[in-house]
């Protein structure tokens, strides 16, 4: 594992290298951090495309029973990196620039600090600028894994397996746009983004492996009726590609004032 | 298909980790060092008021329900505990005859322990005193006591002769430490409203931190002309000068973010209390020190 540790920092100290350099190169890379329609407005373009894009009525069934389910594992995926983000205390790389202990044994150890070079402009400058003056997101402390690397790896593998070449355009936005940057800037190592990205494609196959056996009673009735209600099933696509560019956050959102409000009757 | 599945495994028990590094410190300034000084491994239960004198940190144990004394490299000497009466001890003083003082937001009342351990009621919780939360000693000898239920800072003589030193109308939501400077100025942390206040030798009370996003303070202690503010609301260790204003001196995260009580040494050695879970009696002080000079 160390040496895993050690490949990672390797790698994150090369590529957070380029960051530092040139505003124009960090004003660009930082754009899909800081603008959603830039970091997933392609990934719900190929969404929507592998969603229409079949070749007859048994393909185009066929591709949205995929993506169905593939809409199903993106919950599966975040509550898994959420769930081990916070089992793990382990904070992003500008975080670790700091000097710092943690706790081993009972005693504190000092953490070995990692060089970092901050990026010209951009939201993690701010976050860095703020760490600083003291102030932390508590986001900042949790993140491995990469629960962007699990999202849209999942997202994008089930936009592949549904049609391949918008898969594969969607794949390549993830890798070069969404998570190259996130290393560069410093919020992820690459050991974060290669376990994150695990997670989703363990949590998608596995989730279409257990779809399989839907096959006849859930799956393609499902598929069948998104045929019979175009308008409907399309409306309800807005939703899922409008979610889809800033990781259910919304979603998550309406999760916890549901809880306020349950707890609000409840008395408590 | 299997060996994904073990690699999703591998990944997420990797992650986990031993639940003992669940723990960082931040220090923001160059030059600062943090260790563990003690733990409840050493006897304590959760800590919450810590007081430095005469070589000894006394401890206001919240957790354990107890006063304890403790010196570096030595398990903790229980003053008082349960039995006699305590609760929840918060704060606490020690005066010139080695008696401690202290106050106990679960059971109320202002509470002495002398010397030969017995501990005794200075103003009992029926005397108004429902829940009792900061503690100072006046340059006068006189005890302030935090009135949290009633809004109010109270004055309280050694023969337990109780005045009204800021009133409910001063706008204190919950007096939760004080800290007196070297002129008599009286430091005052609300962690409620999320102010520190300052109430100067004549008399007039100043808003000096309010509307701070990221600040609440809990416990104040004066280390030379510094005041070092712990904040357990964002898990911050904090210091004010007049000259500087506020600085984050370090910060907290997971297990020994609830940063309580703070206590310096004749050293400039910084003690923060932690409590990482009253319930479950766990807790750390850590020590905080500059490599090269005082802090």
């Amino acid at each position: 594992m160390e040496m895993v540790i050690r490949l990672s920092d390797w790698l994150y100290l090369m590529l957070n290298g380029i960051a530092g350099r040139s505003w124009l190169l960090d004003t660009l890379i930082s754009l899909p951090l800081d603008n959603n329609l830039v970091k997933a407005g392609p990934i719900g373009a190929c969404f929507v495309y592998a969603w229409w894009s079949g070749g007859g009525e048994a393909d185009t069934r066929r591709r949205r029973a995929t993506l169905l389910v593939t809409v199903a594992s993106l919950l599966l995926v975040l509550a898994t990196t959420k769930t081990l983000a916070h089992q793990s205390l382990q904070p992003r790389p500008f975080v670790h620039a700091q000097q710092a202990w943690h706790l081993e044994g009972g005693k504190l150890v000092e953490t070995p600090r990692l060089a970092y070079r901050q990026p010209l402009n951009g939201n993690v400058r701010s976050r860095y600028e703020a760490l600083k003056r003291g102030e932390i997101e508590q986001n900042d402390l949790v993140s491995f894994p990469s629960d962007h690397a699990g999202f849209f790896f999942a997202l994008s593998l089930g936009i592949f397996l549904a049609a391949w070449r918008a898969g594969a355009i969607a794949l390549a936005w993830t890798a070069v746009a969404i998570l190259l940057p996130r290393i560069v800037t410093g919020m992820h190592s690459p050991l974060d983004i290669v376990a994150g990205a695990a997670i989703g494609t363990v949590g998608l196959l596995a989730l279409q492996l257990v779809a399989r056996h839907t096959r006849h009673w859930a799956l393609e009735p499902l598929a069948g009726w998104t045929l019979r209600h175009e308008a409907l099933a399309a409306a309800l696509l807005f939703f899922v590609a409008f979610e889809s560019t800033n990781v259910l956050t919304n979603v998550r959102d309406l999760a916890g004032t549901g809880q306020d409000i349950v707890g609000h009757v409840a008395g408590r | 298909m299997r060996a994904a599945v073990a690699l999703f495994l591998a990944l997420a028990l990797g992650g986990c980790g031993p639940l003992d590094q669940q723990a960082v410190v931040l220090a923001l300034e160059p030059g600062w060092s943090a260790e563990v000084a003690a733990s409840d491994a050493d006897g304590f239960g959760s800590p919450d008021g810590l007081l430095w004198t005469d070589g000894w940190l006394y401890v206001a144990d919240e957790g354990g329900s107890a006063l304890r004394a403790w010196r570096p490299g030595m398990r903790a000497t229980t003053l008082a505990d349960a039995s006699a009466g305590l609760a929840s001890p918060e704060d606490l003083v020690r005066d010139a005859a080695g008696n401690i003082y202290f106050t106990d937001d679960s059971r109320g009342g202002l509470w002495r322990t002398d010397r030969l351990g017995r501990t005794t009621a200075v103003v009992a919780p029926g005397e108004g005193l429902k829940s009792s939360e900061g503690l100072a000693l006046s340059p006068d000898g006189d005890l302030i006591v935090g009135d949290a239920p009633g809004h109010r800072v109270l004055k309280v003589s050694p023969a337990g002769k109780v005045s009204v030193l800021i009133g409910a109308d001063s706008g204190i939501a919950k007096p939760e430490s004080f800290a007196f400077d070297a002129h008599g100025n009286l430091y005052i942390a609300d962690n409620h409203d999320k102010i520190l206040y300052l109430r100067t030798a004549d008399g007039r009370l100043h808003r000096l931190i309010a509307d701070r996003a990221g600040f609440s303070p809990e416990s104040l202690r004066f280390a030379g002309r510094a005041l070092f503010i712990t904040d357990s609301d964002h898990g911050k260790l904090l210091r004010y000068t007049p000259e500087d204003g506020l600085e984050v001196v370090a910060l907290f995260g997971g297990r020994l973010a609830n940063v309580q009580g703070i206590a310096a040494d004749d050293r400039g050695h910084l003690y923060v209390s932690v409590q990482s879970d009253l319930l479950g009696r766990k807790g750390y002080i850590l020590r905080l020190y500059r490599r090269t000079s005082r802090v």
